[in-house]
């Protein structure tokens, strides 16, 4: 269940709240390095300081107007969060899980593969429809892998990952 | 007269085989990139710009370029026919393209589109020319304190227009931006700030694989969650592909002030395309005599936007060159491909290269002429493309988000980063968060932590230079006075007092 923008905004306004207030504790810990006897105005936790405070009051401000916000259309009455949640699985887990561990070409040709097959998944029809589904995503996936390393290992000298 | 030789000079530099071929490709990827939903003239720019680490240094700026002016016009198509814009600047051309493409006249728009973006570029040349020098010098005069402000300024300025009626949210975006510049090794005495003990942070986090992130990947998310568009057929309809003359004629004056108005927003730090659509939108509408027809179909409306979106790209390119500060999203990634590419855009510019700058607006130019030519000759091939499935597009564009990152630095963890910015932008793009000033407080971070404390450490602590030097006198005043507007009480005040603006995306 997605909250509505007034909910949101609080929730992040806290969220944000937090991180300014983080964020300010560590411009004010950073280390002064007077053992270099920089200018007292040029701290490196001057800038962090001044943007934690800013974003703390900047929450403030979005929590008490939370509730005034213009009347946005909650995201759950706009599109299919299903197919987003399934389209970031399935890229989060090729960029973070195989990218690095697996050649990049197997990588990619297994994501798109799957990202095809699944997005273009003929549900109604029988084994052989599904089967076929599977082969046409299955060929795409290989020449798609095939044509991006080419062009980056060959093309661009990338040593791919 | 200088300005005149600087130009000439610069075309027969650039006017050769090679240079038409790169024309010609690189805009054609340019108006693709734009038309499909999902792909953004940002992320064009950015991926484009891993594509051209081996080229020469002009081609590579060339190339760029027009992916970017190919990019932006390229909104129109998708605009017009399936009511997504391709990108955020065609949102405003939606509004009056789709409705005339229901009535059967989609050819007559995109015609009328092609037009109003190659003539809304050309002023925005003409003005890029006149302006760019006199600001280059104008920017030698700024120290510590005026960039300090300046950079201050286009967080402000940016958060508040993209904002839309809630500019709270753009200012946090922009803060977001400026903290995420702040991890890494700072440039004054080389500490490293925030990187958790955690190495590859050292460097702090690049621009582009966030970009890619924030634009390349948020997008995709943003795709799938959308419902599907439907395209508007062009088959069999017997309208006209060339813009009439006497369109044109008659909206010469929106023309001019929709170019003017378009490189005017161009110039303002981080203020991006859109805004520049729809505040030619709203002027158009403001003053127009077919003013009820606008929304449905008005041929005036449709060029007030369009030409509106494209004069932003020439305008964009005026603070990025002379100040380095971006004057939209794709013009931030365009001064990180300079910087790659050995130019160094500052105040500088004028005296190390001043004939980069028109180099930059032949450049310009000649994308003008190709999406000219490409916008008249190819519309049924637009069209056809529109047509490819999500499904199929969207995984190569995430294949490019990684790899692309990666192969600027050939570091895992860029890829990593870029898959963070991805969900994270995505997330605030729901929320109604804008992009682009995150995106400015990222380019802009470091210039606001060196220049304050540069000023501060000349200054001995003191801060009355910061508010009493003439300039930065004058940007602490516009920086108040943003910041007074944004106040909702003031804001339906002023709005009532000048008649209201136009509707934001």
């Amino acid at each position: 269940m997605i909250p509505g923008p007034a909910t949101a905004d609080r929730i992040s306004a806290v969220v944000f709240f937090a991180l300014g207030a983080a964020m300010l504790v560590g411009g004010y810990t950073m280390d002064r390095l007077e053992i270099r006897q920089i200018h007292p105005a040029s701290i490196p936790g001057l800038v962090p300081m001044i943007l934690g405070a800013a974003l703390m009051i900047c929450a403030v401000l979005l929590f008490l107007g939370a509730r005034r916000s213009p009347g946005e259309v909650a995201p759950a009455a706009t599109g299919s969060i299903r197919a987003m949640a399934t389209a970031a699985l399935l890229s989060v887990l090729y960029a973070v899980g195989l990218v690095g561990r697996v050649p990049f070409e197997v990588a990619t040709a297994l994501y798109v593969t799957v990202f095809m097959a699944v997005f273009s998944w003929p549900a109604g029809t029988g084994v052989m429809g599904k089967a076929k589904a599977v082969a046409i995503a299955a060929g795409f996936g290989v020449v798609v892998s095939f044509a991006v390393s080419t062009l980056f290992r060959v093309g661009f000298l990338v040593r791919l990952p | 007269m200088e300005a005149l030789s600087g130009f000439g000079e610069a075309l027969v530099r650039l006017a050769s085989l090679e240079t038409a071929f790169h024309v010609a490709w690189a805009t054609l990827l340019g108006i693709f990139v734009g038309s499909l939903p999902g792909l953004t003239a940002t992320m064009g720019v950015a991926l484009l710009t891993t594509l051209t680490y081996t080229m020469e240094r002009d081609a590579a700026i060339l190339v760029l370029i027009c992916m970017y002016v190919g990019a932006i016009y390229g909104g129109s198509r998708s605009a017009i026919l399936l009511n997504i814009p391709g990108t955020p600047a065609s949102a405003a051309t939606a509004l009056d393209g789709y409705p005339l493409a229901r009535q059967g006249r989609a050819r007559h728009a995109m015609a009328l589109a092609t037009a109003g973006s190659a003539l809304g570029t050309m002023v925005g040349i003409l003005l890029l020319v006149l302006l760019a020098p006199p600001l280059g010098e104008a920017a030698l005069r700024f120290g510590s304190f005026e960039f300090f402000w300046l950079a201050v300024f286009g967080i402000v300025i940016s958060g508040q227009l993209t904002g839309g009626t809630y500019p709270l949210k753009g200012y946090i975006a922009g803060i977001l931006g400026l903290m995420v510049a702040m991890v890494g090794s700072e440039g004054i005495h080389a500490h490293i700030r925030f990187n958790f003990d955690y190495q590859p942070l050292n460097g702090g986090i690049a621009l582009i694989p966030a970009m890619v992130g924030a634009f390349g990947f948020a997008e995709i998310l943003t795709v799938m969650f959308a419902p599907k568009g439907h395209v508007v057929g062009t088959r069999g309809e017997r309208d006209r592909i060339l813009p009439r003359w006497s369109d044109l004629w008659r909206y010469k004056f929106t023309i001019g002030r929709s170019g003017v108005i378009g490189t005017l927003v161009g110039i303002i730090p981080g203020v991006g395309e859109d805004i520049g659509a729809w505040a030619s939108y709203a002027a158009a509408r403001r003053t127009s005599r077919e003013r009820d027809r606008f929304g449905k179909g008005s041929l005036e409306g449709l060029t007030a936007a369009e030409t509106g979106n494209s004069a932003v790209v020439p305008g964009a390119m005026i603070p990025a060159l002379t100040l380095a500060v971006p004057g939209s999203a794709p013009a931030a990634v365009l001064i990180a491909a300079l910087f790659i590419h050995g130019i160094r855009p500052g105040p500088m510019i004028m005296i190390e290269q001043p004939d980069f700058i028109y180099l930059v607006a032949v450049m310009l130019l000649f994308a003008t002429l190709a999406i000219a030519v490409f916008g008249l000759a190819l519309t049924r091939l637009f069209a056809l493309v529109l047509k490819v499935p999500r499904e199929i597009l969207m995984p190569i564009v995430f294949t490019l988000c990684v790899i692309g990152p990666y192969a600027l630095t050939q570091r895992v963890f860029d890829i990593w980063v870029m898959v963070v910015f991805g969900l994270v932008g995505f997330v605030l793009r729901q929320m109604h968060y804008p992009m682009a000033p995150l995106v400015l407080g990222i380019i802009l971070g470091d210039l606001v932590d060196k220049n304050l404390r540069r000023g501060l450490t000349l200054s001995d602590g003191d801060l009355t230079p910061f508010f009493t030097r003439p300039i930065s006198a004058v940007l602490v005043a516009l920086i108040g006075l943003t910041l007074v507007f944004s106040i909702p009480v003031v804001r339906t005040g002023a709005s009532r007092l000048f008649g209201g603006g136009g509707p934001r995306g």
